[in-house]
């Protein structure tokens, strides 16, 4: 069994006064499914951005597949294979679907380019002016890298169940398609663990069902490690293996859903004594 | 936006060998633009006008590349032209007395006139990469502020530098520009930006202009992309430079001042910031209005005062075309869609069945 592939060793984060997050430890492995919860303002989506490099730690250390990536942009961090959703959806709104996905795509055929040891960084930029050039000259390789990209882009998209809006600007997609289209997106740079930031908020029951069904899909399929944020309890009990429940930066709890279910602290912090009436008690 | 147009239209052309296909559009060009060379031999009044026109849509077309398809707000491009004019020039002065004894005279300065230009383009190309690598890593308006400044950097540099000229502008530079060459710059600025357009690179500047963070977090190296789009905008504002200190008696600082980078900045506005043909209309109407006003006032009355006012009203007319432009049609002309993309929807559809 190897280490794992995405791990969080006492990361802190402080804003001003705020302590948005501390301490905070997690390990995903290839294969994970695993959930995020607490309540509003508890740090969650924190977490995700020092995770991937948006924010730096102020204190603590994360390590994608072994390697230390504090200090690095949040592409290279991508690169290493650490990609995200967002809760506020993102988009390149008046880019179609297709070529959303294709952009993710683009991300990882540039990857080898970053390459480590001395000179890497020159040999980099160099490699990168020729691309553009073989763009301008139109070779036929780059043509064959192009009609790639489409292929990939096009079966991201239709595993994701998006295929009829292919050629749709991606601001025209209702709700729930656009929070697919970012999944879409997201596997377009083949991570290795996919972070998903309330993928199903915003939708109705029925497609929220369909979307538990395909998260783990796409974790057996792509042989991702998964870290869902959800307020669904339903969802994240539904198919999360390991759940972590964050209260004001702290980790309060972790565990299987039935045991996180069942403590005191989650009760009185997030899921709150009508939790408790409708499931008929869980101490 | 549909990105992928460019590509798969330019790649239709299937009768012709991979390896000439990239290059093709060029070899169609140049017989075309011997012809309009040879046409207007004697006529330097318009051959002046097209080349200055020519100048504003290289200008324009490359600034695109910056503040339209990349969603960066660059407002020194000027200064960029000035780099690439006085380093073509004092190349050009430079070389004045070489020359190639086996070819013709004609062609021998044409290929002087490459020389300086790309003397020019890379050197504008440089200065893009140092201004642009610090200001690019940030987000927001530093770029703004820091190609404002270097703008008027290099105006006080050149009013200070002996080789330059000083205040008073060098002049002496071979008036070697022709149609044809001018022609040819801005048929390669035009091919350059529609296929970055269609590529992935062009893609991922898309991407960047619609979210950075996003883009950032899908793996696009959103510095590296910005700051090449940069140097490719800076080569291009350098060989316009260069090539319009190749057919003006005389360049001084008062030609790249920033009034000559707001006008820049108005005509891609105007054309719709990310459309490349946008681009080209806005500056080819901006060249002829105040020229098409001169001629009107002459006409009137042969006061010439009146005609010198033009130059002056300049601006302010570019501040209130901005400001109409804004509250009526913010997106610009043709928004982020190309002039083939636009027109078909103003032509009134014809009935069915016709
Ligand atoms: N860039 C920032 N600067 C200052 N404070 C921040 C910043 N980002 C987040 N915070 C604060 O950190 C805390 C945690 O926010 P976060 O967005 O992580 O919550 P969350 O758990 O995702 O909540 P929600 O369920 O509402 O999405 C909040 O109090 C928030 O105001
Ligand atoms: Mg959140």
């Amino acid at each position: 069994m190897s280490g794992p592939l995405l791990e969080a060793v006492g990361v802190s984060i402080q804003f001003g006064g705020l302590k948005a997050l501390s301490d905070f430890n997690l390990a995903i492995h290839k294969g994970d499914l695993q959930g995020l919860i607490g309540p509003n303002g508890a740090g969650k989506t924190t977490a995700f951005n020092v995770l991937t490099g948006v924010y730096q730690p102020t204190q603590g250390e994360v390590r994608v597949s072994g390697l230390r990536v504090n200090g690095r942009l949040p592409h290279q961090i991508n690169h290493l294979g650490l990609a995200r959703t967002f809760q506020n959806i993102r988009l390149f709104r008046a880019l179609t679907a297709l070529d959303n996905v294709k952009v993710a795509c683009r991300g990882q055929a540039a990857l080898h380019v970053e390459g480590v040891g001395p000179g890497a960084k020159f040999r980099g930029a160099l490699r990168n002016y020729r691309d553009w050039w073989r763009a301008l000259m139109l070779t036929p390789g780059f043509l064959a890298e192009e009609r790639e990209l489409t292929r990939q882009a096009e079966h991201l998209l239709e595993v994701m169940g998006l295929s009829h809006r292919r050629d749709e600007e991606a601001r025209n997609l209702p709700y729930g398609e656009q929070r697919r289209l970012e999944i879409a997106r997201a596997l377009g740079t083949r991570p290795k663990v996919l972070l998903l930031d309330e993928p199903a908020a915003g939708m109705n029951t029925r497609e929220k069902a369909d979307l538990m069904v395909l998260i783990r899909k796409l974790r057996d399929e792509f042989d991702l490690g998964i870290l869902v944020i959800e307020h669904d309890m339903k969802l994240v009990m539904g198919i999360c293996e390991k759940i972590t429940v964050l209260d004001h930066g702290e980790t309060i709890a972790r565990g299987a859903p039935a045991e996180v279910r069942s403590d005191r602290k989650v009760i009185e912090a997030y899921l709150g004594d009508s939790y408790l009436e409708s499931h008929g008690g869980a101490a | 936006m549909q990105t992928a147009s460019a590509v798969s239209g330019s790649g239709g052309s299937s009768g012709v060998p991979a390896s000439l296909r990239g290059i093709l559009p060029v070899l169609v060009a140049l017989p075309v633009l011997l012809v309009l060379e040879w046409l207007l031999s004697n006529s330097p009044f318009a051959s002046y006008l097209l080349s200055i026109m020519a100048v504003n849509i290289i200008l324009a077309v490359s600034l695109n590349i910056v503040n339209g398809m990349t969603g960066q707000f660059s407002i020194g491009h000027a200064g960029f032209m000035a780099v690439g004019a006085y380093l073509a020039g004092v190349t050009s002065l430079a070389l004045k007395d070489v020359a190639l004894s086996f070819l013709p005279v004609a062609v021998s300065d044409q290929v002087f006139l490459v020389v300086a230009l790309l003397a020019g383009g890379i050197s504008a190309a440089l200065a893009g990469f140092l201004v642009g690598l610090p200001s690019l890593r940030l987000r927001g308006d530093y770029l703004a502020i820091v190609t404002l400044g270097f703008g008027e950097i290099i105006r006080v540099v050149v009013t200070n530098t002996e080789a330059f000229g000083r205040a008073l502008g060098l002049s002496g530079i071979p008036q070697t520009s022709t149609v044809a060459m001018v022609g040819f710059w801005v048929f390669l600025v035009v091919l350059v930006s529609r296929r970055i357009a269609g590529s992935s690179h062009g893609r991922s500047l898309w991407a960047i202009r619609e979210d950075e963070v996003a883009a950032e977090a899908m793996g696009v190296n959103t510095t590296g992309y910005k700051v090449r789009a940069f140097v490719i905008s800076s080569f291009f504002a350098g060989i316009a430079g260069g090539l319009f200190a190749h057919f003006v008696p005389i360049i001084n600082p008062g030609s790249f001042t920033f009034v000559k980078s707001m006008e820049i900045v108005v005509m891609v506005v105007l054309g719709g910031l990310g459309s490349t043909t946008g681009a080209i209309v806005a500056a080819v109407f901006l060249t002829l209005l105040p020229e098409a006003l001169r001629s009107a006032f002459a006409a009137f009355g042969s006061e010439s005062t009146l005609a010198q006012q033009v130059d002056q009203i300049r601006m302010p007319v570019y501040g209130l075309l901005l400001v109409v432009l804004m509250l009526s049609r913010p997106q610009g002309l043709f928004g982020t869609k190309e002039l083939w993309e636009v027109i078909p929807r103003w032509i009134p559809r014809r009935r069915k069945g016709m």
